[in-house]
């Protein structure tokens, strides 16, 4: 059983405890205001950024389709000059057969005209005009460069439609942007979630991109020849040593 | 030997070209495939298709996918690949060949650049 000192000394122990809780609270307490101060301060804050967020986020599914919108676009223009360059391409066909198909006829008439003017040797007036048609009669000369133009024309249309392979490499880099749009957009979604868990409003919505679509997000419309003699030269020097991954990870290791 | 083409783009337009690249170059038997699997059904299909141009990013399978199940499927395993793409870094080249492409382009092509390839291939077979 304790005696009466004893207890008394635990008393004092205790509120001498007491004491020192006190004199910590008269420490914290100001410290505790200037986190509600603080708190104040910050919650607004933070409703302004959930908005701004909110509010930037409403704005990604519009940029995102609108991107996609641009792929379509460009890819059914291209359909539509690939269209143009085929008739035009067509148009020329029909034109180099229908030049053909003078040429042959002027020289059916040639030889007549020929054959007539053996029965006329005597005729000098038959001369005369036998000597003005062969004047005329330069017609294959001018197929010729009519046909040398219609070559050139082919060519420049060939030209344009292997120019339009930018249109396959232009929307490979906007998917490749749309990509990034979708990476920022779940990770504000999720920042979203997090804040609605402290009771804020506003919601992201899921972008949806097409299923399995991928893309090179390095590609780049770049006619240097050296790209594709790189290639070939990479081609050369391992087509045939590489017969595993091992070989392929010592290669980029440079061993 | 008769060559068949099968023109293997999720692009409309690049495989027009394509097409239109192989007409230029005097050939006019091909068939075209809009993804890889679309094209691995088609060489199953029709055993007289004997060489594949194919792109490398396409949806549902790739050419790098393409060019694996053909390797792998008895059949088809020595069907010519040339792979045509926007890919130009090292790493890809090495995956390709590793897959056991037989010749590689990089987009945008030219013609020559096409008809070279196809004819080291076609050369070697």
């Amino acid at each position: 059983m304790k005696t009466a000192p004893n207890n008394l000394s635990e008393i004092f122990e205790k509120l001498q405890d007491l004491k020192e809780i006190f004199k910590f609270g008269e420490k914290i307490v100001p410290i505790l205001q200037s986190l509600i101060e603080f708190m104040k301060d910050v919650v607004p804050l933070l409703e302004n950024i959930n908005t701004s967020i909110a509010e930037s986020t409403n704005k990604m599914p519009a940029a995102f389709n609108q991107i996609n919108n641009v792929t379509s676009a460009t890819e059914m223009a291209t359909t539509e000059i690939m269209d143009r360059v085929d008739n035009i391409t067509n148009s020329l066909g029909e034109i180099q057969k229908s030049l053909s198909n003078i040429s042959s006829k002027s020289k059916a008439k040639t030889e007549i005209v020929l054959q007539l003017a053996d029965f006329l040797a005597d005729n000098s007036a038959a001369k005369e005009l036998l000597s003005k048609f062969h004047e005329y009669d330069d017609i294959d000369p001018q197929i010729d460069k009519v046909n040398e133009k219609i070559s050139e024309v082919n060519n420049d249309g060939y030209q344009i439609m292997l120019a339009l392979q930018v249109q396959d490499i232009t929307s490979q880099q906007l998917t490749a942007v749309n990509h990034l749009i979708e990476s920022v957009n779940d990770k504000l979604a999720s920042l979203v979630d997090d804040i609605h868990e402290a009771n804020l409003d506003n919601e992201v919505h899921k972008l949806e991109a097409p299923e399995g679509a991928t893309f090179d997000p390095n590609a780049r419309f770049d006619r240097d020849e050296n790209r594709q003699i790189n290639v070939d030269n990479i081609i050369d020097e391992h087509k045939n040593k590489i017969t595993s991954q091992d070989e392929i990870d010592k290669l980029f290791s440079g061993e | 030997m008769e060559i068949k083409f099968l023109v293997v783009d999720d692009s409309v337009t690049m495989r027009r070209i394509v097409v239109n690249s192989l007409k230029t170059l005097g050939y006019d038997n091909y068939v075209e495939a809009q993804d890889g699997q679309d094209a691995f059904d088609k060489i199953k299909a029709d055993s007289s298709i004997n060489f594949v141009i194919t792109d490398w990013n396409m949806p549902n399978m790739t050419g790098l996918e393409l060019t694996k199940a053909i390797r792998s499927n008895g059949p088809t395993e020595t069907l010519p690949i040339l792979m045509v793409t926007t890919r130009g870094v090292k790493e890809d080249i090495v995956q390709a060949l590793q897959a056991k492409v037989n010749n590689y382009v990089v987009k945008p092509f030219t013609p020559q650049v096409l008809k070279e390839k196809i004819d080291a291939i076609i050369s070697s077979i």
